[in-house]
């Protein structure tokens, strides 16, 4: 399975980013790519054991790196 | 009274525990935001009053509806909270909970759906997480009713039995501890502020809570209006949350205790696999909405309707009729029940089978889990038009009713989508507008009846998609979206859960039959019994023919020939409903198979889909509009949704029968 790091979260803006620190996630956290969409649709993540759907911007500012 | 405030995350089974609790139960769904207003009820032979706040991630509101909880709190102060968490989520759970136990009002923290996490192979030993948190910690699971008897007992109890808490206190970093204290101090001693409250709202208004800032600037709290700069500078907010997780971490790690069997049963991730497959999900998401609208038209639906249509123009209408010829009373009186009330709030009625249905069917989708798996599938099409998947549930909820849709677009971020959600919420086919469907399919496409219907839907949301992006282009709304949809666990729906939601959907509709439908068939009657030289027994003369027949010429281009429709369709801006039990009136039949008749004689294929089309998308009903009016608090959004709507009706009918008059 495709194993992330959430490496930054610079560049996010302010609802999303509180809302993703709501959900527990920070820098640092492993990310599980469960499901990503077709035409860059959204991708769904997992992280300690629960399940969240992002849009692909989103999660590629997150991992930082080429998800693919 | 001692009251309990239920306070927690989105999809922790707040609501299913609340209705366990009390007497009258709240309406439950499984995706995220279906409790948008708080809810109170009562636990049984007790003085205990429980209320149902809405499911939020922190007391930092993003959307409308989770302000309502920082707001509570902020103006109320209750003799407990009971914070409900998600016991296989208790890490993000417990921020929530940090929040709440620093403001030093007891608390009682329960882990519910206790099973999933036991599934999952580990636990937690309780009497570590309640020393730590210093508060109660119980489990429960309210889908199986365990551990209900044990925490009915813990907040049934007289508020002065109640073991007061001592806020929880977290080791912040010096500066933000020293910031927080100066505040507080100085809200207690200059503002007579009590100091568990001045030191949870100095903690929350440096978090940046929006809320709470709005309160220190309408109460001007100096203390912490005169720090503000420093606060943000310092970037005290994210220190905060950093100490919040490395404690609850910290937390958790001691706690956590391995269980021996793991028999992890997947059943999520086997079902996730094939609903949410980025190819079929989508054909899958359509063809559960076919089933749904075979079910409620033409499986079950209908049928049910056949046989209390015949019960109530069959039996119903032949009895009151004697019994009133019998007591002799006066024709019109006879006329006004018999052709009136009985055929008019009856034709209403006999649609109750397939509301009733369709309701059951949304409610299952949103007890099981779909609805969050739908907002994902919809979402890279939604994407397109400037929305989110999010703005989806709103929309399918729109179906039942557009009003209830309309609330339920609280739980959109940002605040130009959720405009634009609530304007197109009404093109979205409400089950009002089913009645007039069923009559107009039964008539003329006998054999295509759930076609011709999921057409019409389609229609809808085609029309509501297009115009929000239109919408999009107009507002120049923001480029960023704010997309995060949690998929919940699945679960298999209970019955009686699916059976009080459908209840808590479906009343509304049978008290509209004995409010405003039946106010709106008497006023129909007497429209259509009274001209300008009194009482006529030619309804040609009547005040409603004169009122179609000035209408008609606008009315022609459509396909319109006659003028009970166009009648119809103006008593239908009271409730949807009223245009069939109109109809019902000024076609002078009683039941529902010689007005079928009628139809079919008086309207083409052609003219009768123009028809449906304009009634899909004309004026809101009252209620509607009352609703655009309160959430966006403006009436002229209000104004303007009639306006819009009448337009975009008015151009489609024309169009579909002048382009398919040549066609034909």
């Amino acid at each position: 399975m495709n194993h992330f790091m959430i490496k930054q979260f610079n560049g996010l803006d302010t609802a999303t980013l509180q809302r993703l620190h709501s959900l527990g996630l920070q820098v640092g956290s492993d990310v599980q790519a469960v499901r990503f969409y077709p035409f860059h649709g959204p991708v769904i993540i997992q992280v300690d054991h629960q399940r969240i759907g992002i849009r692909y911007q989103v999660f590629k500012l997150l991992t930082g790196g080429d998800p693919s | 009274m001692t009251t309990v405030a239920l306070l927690g995350n989105p999809n922790t089974g707040k609501t299913t525990l609340f209705n366990e609790l009390t007497d009258k139960y709240a309406y439950v769904g499984n995706w995220t935001g279906v409790t948008v207003e708080k809810k109170v009820g009562q636990i049984r032979h007790s003085h205990t009053e429980v209320i149902d706040l809405p499911g939020v991630y922190s007391l930092n509101p993003i959307t409308k509806d989770e302000s309502v909880v920082t707001n509570y709190l902020l103006g109320n102060s209750p003799d407990l909270i009971l914070n409900v968490t998600n016991a296989s989520q208790l890490k993000r759970n417990l921020l929530l909970s940090v929040e709440v136990l620093e403001l030093g009002v007891p608390v009682i923290i329960t882990l519910n759906m206790i099973d999933d996490l036991k599934r999952s192979g580990h636990y937690y030993n309780l009497d570590t997480l309640s020393s730590k948190l210093g508060c109660p910690v119980r489990t429960t699971n309210a889908r199986n009713k365990e551990g209900l008897t044990e925490l009915r007992a813990d907040l049934v109890c007289e508020q002065s039995e109640i073991k007061p808490n001592s806020p929880l206190k977290l080791n912040y970093p010096m500066m933000v501890n020293q910031a927080i204290r100066q505040a507080a101090d100085s809200l207690t001693k200059d503002y007579k502020i009590d100091a568990k409250f001045a030191h949870w709202i100095a903690i929350q208004y440096i978090n940046h809570n929006k809320v709470v800032r709005k309160y220190a600037t309408i109460h001007q709290l100096k203390p912490l209006l005169s720090q503000k700069a420093y606060y943000d500078a310092q970037k005290f907010e994210d220190q905060i949350f950093e100490t919040r997780l490395s404690f609850i971490e910290n937390t958790l790690t001691t706690a956590t205790e391995q269980l021996q069997s793991t028999k992890h049963v997947a059943l999520t991730s086997k079902i996730d696999k094939v609903v949410t497959h980025p190819i079929l999900g989508l054909p899958i998401f359509v063809g559960i909405f076919y089933l749904m609208f075979k079910l409620s038209f033409d499986w079950i639906g209908t049928p049910l309707s056949g046989y209390l249509d015949g019960f109530l123009s069959g039996p119903v209408s032949t009895w009151a009729n004697q019994f009133l010829t019998q007591v002799g009373a006066l024709p019109m009186l006879r006329s006004l029940i018999v052709n009136g009330l009985i055929a008019g709030v009856g034709g209403v009625l006999v649609f109750i089978p397939q509301i009733f249905v369709l309701f059951a069917c949304i409610t299952i989708l949103e007890d099981s889990g779909y609805m969050s798996r739908a907002a994902l599938v919809t979402d890279r099409i939604m994407e397109m038009i400037g929305l989110n998947g999010k703005a989806f549930i709103p929309l399918i909820i729109g179906f039942g009713c557009n009003v209830t849709g309309i609330m339920a677009a609280r739980t959109i971020e940002q605040p130009k989508e959720r405009l634009i959600t609530t304007l197109i919420s009404p093109f979205m086919s409400c089950s009002a507008r089913l009645p007039i469907y069923s009559l107009f399919v039964a008539a003329l496409f006998p054999r295509h009846q759930a076609l011709i219907v999921l057409s019409l839907y389609f229609l809808g949301i085609v029309v509501a998609l297009l115009m929000a992006k239109v919408y999009h282009i107009i507002f120049q709304a923001e480029e960023h979206s704010v997309f995060i949809v949690e998929l919940p666990q699945y679960h298999i729906p209970r019955l009686d859960i699916v059976w009080h939601g459908t209840w808590d959907k479906g009343k509304g509709f049978i008290k509209k039959a004995g409010t405003i439908i039946f106010a709106g068939t008497v006023l129909i009657w007497l429209l259509s019994n009274f001209g300008v030289s009194g009482y006529v027994t030619q309804i040609d003369q009547s005040f409603a023919a004169n009122l179609g027949q000035i209408l008609l010429p606008i009315f022609k281009p459509m396909g319109i020939s006659t003028w009970q429709p166009i009648s119809a369709l103006l008593t239908g801006v009271l409730a949807k409903e009223v245009i069939s039990s109109s109809m019902m009136v000024l076609f002078h039949t009683s039941n529902q198979g010689a007005l079928i008749a009628m139809i079919g004689g008086s309207f083409t294929t052609l003219s009768a889909y123009a028809l449906l089309v304009f009634i899909l998308l004309y004026i809101p009903c009252f209620a509607t509009i009352g609703t655009i009016k309160s959430e966006t608090g403006s009436a002229k959004w209000a104004a303007y949704s009639v306006v819009s709507g009448l337009v975009i009706s008015y151009t489609l009918a024309f169009l579909i029968f002048q382009i398919g008059s040549l066609l034909m």
